[in-house]
């Protein structure tokens, strides 16, 4: 096993970090935004020109052949400069449109950024589950039409088609809906048009496999922006006096930042492990949730110690090392949270006495 | 990166699997793996048998009996060897004083120790701590005065682990008071434990066991030779020493074996028409520990841990500091686990209890000394907070 870059995957990083610099958002007085961030058209189209968009997919079906650990290191420097973009949902919805075999042309637009393709996965006051939807599909004829309501679906008013998971009579299926009419967040389909993707016997698979990569991808980001929340509070630590003196004379904070360290030095290793281990075996379920469970922990503790360690300052808008811990909570609870996903772990404790690494 | 053993180091782990479960003996294994007191005839004969296999002090430089592996080999090793429950080469022996002596030690000292290190045929003990120097080591007081070609040593160390099984000393002394810096005048010693003058006395724990003792030095003479490296040069090669034993102190394999054998007693524990493997908050909370193991052993393996070109690598503050949370993590599970039959400690004839929930809450209270011993886990948390964040307080 060997965790060092190869110098592609450094030209990557370096690639990736230029980009994120130049689109990261501005911060400073006045009325910041908070919160998600609307899609910027700017920023993904410079990712799609990076390559960023079909990182994981094959040559073979509009990809470029690399995998989930070049995903994670581009994910990590938007995650860094505290770019949010839509880049693991795409990836979800790029994942499940390979998966379907019967849509080049539009993989094609999706990695050269002229489409956007977004997951409808979450709906109104129900947990998250990538096995159940409420949306129902039936035939008309020989044309599929959805009926059902898919909220939040972020960035989905600058969408040109949505994958919604379904359920027909004989299970949950996955179709493709151009042009959604949407409602800020909100997918509200009535007998709406929709092109069947993937079939009952195919979509558990092609959805896990999916969802897999949509959580390395956030692990990913997530680790950028630990990264960058650690090395802020050590930074003002170093600088901010109080009682005379910089506030690093005080043990009290140090020793916490220290376990901050120590906190995403194991959550780096699980998401770099994670995504070679994605890359290897797409369907592993086991280490998508374990990474859910340990990057779910890391990302609250650095975020809510970051914002403490600063004090006041880190409460502002104007600030970055809030709106970081922002992004961290959001994708704490995106793809399942932590609970969710030691629930399934806890599920099969029975089927192992070890977690092995080494093979 | 690469996430797959290359087919050398795949092979590498089947070799080490193969001696580690069908060569070594069952019997000591399984003594081991029952936990408690271990005898020191066990610890000896399994070190002899590793080294005789070329397998107890891989880490040392190779004409010494190194293997001269790769970090990822060494992880392996040890990794199989803790998982099948083999004793591991004593500590004080394999990770400490070994190390220093052949990277400070001169060559007369090498030949005189290291063999004999390598194969237990000295069992080393440890005399750093002091009554008044806990993390402040460098404040010891144990006196070294020159006195023709001999060091006489007068002072008291303590916590000295197994020292009543020890035929040797390596401690550090204080050789010249006068030092700028209480750091300076230090030196690191070999003492015969069998000199007049030396006195071992036992200190008992709370789990009742005789593990630690203190060590009283009056008027000890040493022949200067026995002096590794160079006088009042001692605390760099204790600060080396420490390096090294943080990451022998972050037992994955052994958290590994203890977390698969506490799924196995909790399946065994009855608890309403099923077990306490059913019960949905254990499950999880096994899990959750597994997600830990997990990233603590990758973090192992990622990290070069271990002290480099003579100085401590301050990564391996990270092992030590999270590799003891979680030894403790899991045995503390563990006493969960025995619920109300852990309440009851002692051995007697007749019992229905097994033997692993008596032993359960010595065990954790035994182990509440992995957040304290190698350098306490505050130290570890300056260690990291200024060698490698650089927060200088």
């Amino acid at each position: 096993m060997d965790f060092t870059m190869t110098d592609e995957q450094k030209a990557l990083r370096s690639a990736a970090r230029e980009l994120a610099a130049r689109h990261a958002p501005e911060r400073g007085e006045g009325d910041v935004p908070v919160g998600p961030h609307d899609h910027d058209p700017k920023t993904w189209t410079a990712m799609a020109e990076m390559g960023a968009l079909g990182l994981p997919f094959a040559e073979d079906v509009g990809g470029f052949g690399a995998s989930p650990v070049e995903v994670s290191i581009v994910a990590a420097e938007l995650g860094s400069a505290g770019v949010q973009t839509a880049y693991a949902d795409a990836l979800v919805a790029a994942s499940l449109l390979v998966s379907s075999g019967s849509q080049s042309g539009l993989v094609e637009a999706v990695t050269d950024g002229s489409a956007l393709v977004l997951p409808a996965l979450t709906e109104p006051q129900r947990a998250w589950s990538q096995t159940f939807s409420s949306m129902t599909a039936s035939q008309v004829g020989d044309k599929w039409v959805l009926s059902g309501t898919k909220e939040p679906v972020l960035c989905v008013g600058s969408a040109t088609h949505l994958v919604v998971p379904a359920q027909t009579n004989d299970g949950l299926a996955v179709f493709l809906v151009e042009t959604p009419v949407v409602s800020g967040a909100r997918v509200a389909l009535v007998e709406t048009p929709a092109t069947l993707l993937l079939d009952p016997s195919r979509t558990p698979a092609a959805l896990a496999g999916a969802v897999n990569l949509g959580i390395v991808t956030l692990a990913g980001e997530a680790l950028g922006a630990m990264d960058a929340a650690l090395s802020m509070t050590v930074e003002y630590l170093k600088t901010r006096k109080q009682f005379g003196v910089p506030l690093m004379k005080f043990q009290t904070l140090t020793q916490r930042a220290a376990d901050m360290y120590v906190s995403l030095e194991l959550a780096r290793s699980t998401v770099l492990f994670a995504a070679m281990q994605l890359a290897d075996h797409p369907d592993d379920a086991a280490i998508a949730s374990r990474t859910k469970v340990v990057v779910g922990r890391t990302g609250r503790h650095i975020g809510q110690e970051a914002i403490q360690l600063h004090g006041g300052i880190g409460m502002t808008a104007e600030y970055s090392v809030g709106h970081l811990t922002a992004r961290l909570t959001a994708i704490e609870r995106t793809f399942g949270d932590p609970r969710q996903h030691l629930a399934i772990l806890a599920g099969s404790v029975r089927d192992h006495a070890m977690v092995d690494v080494l093979s | 990166m690469e996430r797959r053993l290359s087919e050398e180091d795949a092979a590498f782990r089947q070799q080490m699997r193969d001696f580690f479960t069908k060569t070594f003996p069952q019997d000591i294994r399984d003594r081991w793996h029952a936990g408690g007191e271990v005898g020191p005839d066990d610890i000896r004969a399994s070190q002899r048998i590793l080294n005789e296999a070329g397998l107890a002090v891989p880490h040392w430089p190779t004409e010494y009996g190194g293997k001269d592996w790769t970090t990822l080999q060494r992880h392996i090793y040890l990794h199989e060897m803790q998982t099948a429950s083999v004793p591991p080469p004593l500590a004080f022996n394999a990770n400490m004083v070994g190390p220093v002596i052949a990277a400070f030690g001169s060559k007369e000292l090498k030949d005189r120790f290291l063999p004999a290190t390598a194969n237990l045929d000295i069992w080393w003990c440890q005399g750093f701590s002091e009554p008044d120097a806990g993390s402040d080591l460098a404040s010891l007081r144990t006196t070294a005065t020159r006195d023709g070609d001999e060091w006489v040593v007068n002072g008291q160390k303590t916590w000295t682990t197994l020292g009543q099984h020890a035929d040797w000393i390596f401690a550090l002394v204080r050789t010249n008071p006068d030092a700028p810096k209480k750091q300076l005048g230090i030196s690191f010693l070999l003492i015969d434990m069998s000199t007049p003058g030396v006195t071992v006395r036992p200190i008992q724990l709370i789990d009742g066991g005789h593990e630690v003792n203190e060590v009283f030095f009056d008027n000890v003479r040493v022949p200067a030779a026995q002096l590794v490296g160079e006088v009042d040069q001692g605390w760099s090669y204790a600060k080396f020493l420490l390096g090294n034993e943080r990451v022998g102190v972050a037992p994955v394999g052994s958290i590994k074996r203890k977390l698969a054998d506490a799924k196995t007693f909790a399946a065994t524990v009855r608890s309403g028409d099923g077990t306490l493997l059913d019960d949905p908050l254990l499950s999880a909370r096994i899990a959750e520990l597994e997600c830990e193991v997990m990233a603590l052993e990758l973090t192992a393996i990622r990290v070069a841990g271990g002290s480099t070109e003579g100085k401590p690598d301050p990564a391996s503050s990270i092992l030590k500091l999270r590799g003891s949370e979680l030894q403790q993590d899991v045995l503390e599970l563990v006493v969960d686990i025995a619920g109300p039959s852990g309440l009851q400690w002692n051995r007697y004839d007749g019992t229905d209890l097994e033997s692993w929930t008596r032993r359960a809450a010595p065990t954790y209270l035994n182990f509440r000394k992995a957040s304290i011993y190698g350098g306490s886990n505050e130290v570890q948390r300056q260690v990291i907070s200024s060698g490698i964040l650089g927060l200088r307080g």
